[in-house]
């Protein structure tokens, strides 16, 4: 299973360009570790106009949090965490000071 | 990274004060830590909300920062935050709790580049990440 929690600003990612992120992230993240596209998911998080800040000012920035299976190469890591970088770029038109990319080991419970 | 969330009652804080927590959160981090200001990400949610902690004060804190600093820094920042959110939101300190979460830093890539570790970032990223924040 892969989660990601994307977190976004009000009125910065148009609501139709959503889905497209997502079969883009579930694509990305299967092609690099392997998997099905229906065992990620994808969660949107908007933070109302006001309510985000980034350096003490109103915030444009992005955030994909990807939940990855425990035990990745940093090598393989980074190579997820660049492709959805570039991908995410190119979709949105954002710049890489307005995204910010993780891909955390999933805590087993 | 760092990035703080911060939970609040529905119509608790005002524009003013969230925006006066947030540079207050951004002089502390980078106070205590030297990192570059742009990286301080601090957002508010009004409770209940499905993305809130398991927590039992009224105002919450939680901060996500880069694994590696001591515990005495970990501990200062988070005092220093508490405070500084009591007297801007005027909430008296027992209503507010908080904590401090740590990933390693090389799982995020963030203004374009893999994180260093904490007294890692050399003279050439802080220069890397001017640029990119310049752009």
């Amino acid at each position: 299973m892969i989660t990601f929690n994307c977190t976004i600003q009000e009125g910065i990612i148009p609501d139709d360009l959503r889905p497209k992120l997502a079969s883009e992230l579930a694509r990305i993240s299967t092609g690099i570790l392997g998997g099905n596209s229906d065992d990620v998911t994808v969660r949107w998080i908007e933070i109302p106009r006001g309510f985000g800040f980034r350096g003490g000012h109103l915030s444009t920035t992005s955030a994909v949090r990807g939940e990855i299976p425990p035990g990745c190469q940093q090598e393989t890591r980074v190579r997820l965490m660049q492709a959805i970088q570039d991908r995410w770029m190119e979709l949105t038109g954002c710049t890489t000071a307005e995204l910010v990319v993780s891909a955390r080991d999933r805590r087993e419970t | 990274m760092p990035y703080y969330r911060c939970f609040t009652p529905k119509d608790a804080l005002t524009f003013e004060q969230r925006q006066d927590i947030a540079r207050a959160f951004t002089d502390i981090h980078c106070g205590n830590t030297g990192a570059p200001r742009s990286f301080v990400s601090v957002s508010f949610f009004e409770t209940p909300h499905a993305e809130q902690p398991d927590f039992r004060s009224t105002y919450y804190v939680d901060g996500a920062n880069r694994a590696g600093r001591s515990e005495d820094v970990k501990q200062q920042l988070l005092a220093d935050l508490t405070r500084a959110f009591g007297e801007i939101a005027d909430v008296p300190s027992d209503m507010i709790d908080g904590r401090i979460t740590e990933n390693p830093a090389s799982w995020t890539m963030e203004g374009g580049f893999v994180l260093p570790e904490p007294g890692q970032e050399g003279p050439e990223w802080y220069a890397e990440v001017a640029a990119s924040a310049a752009d």
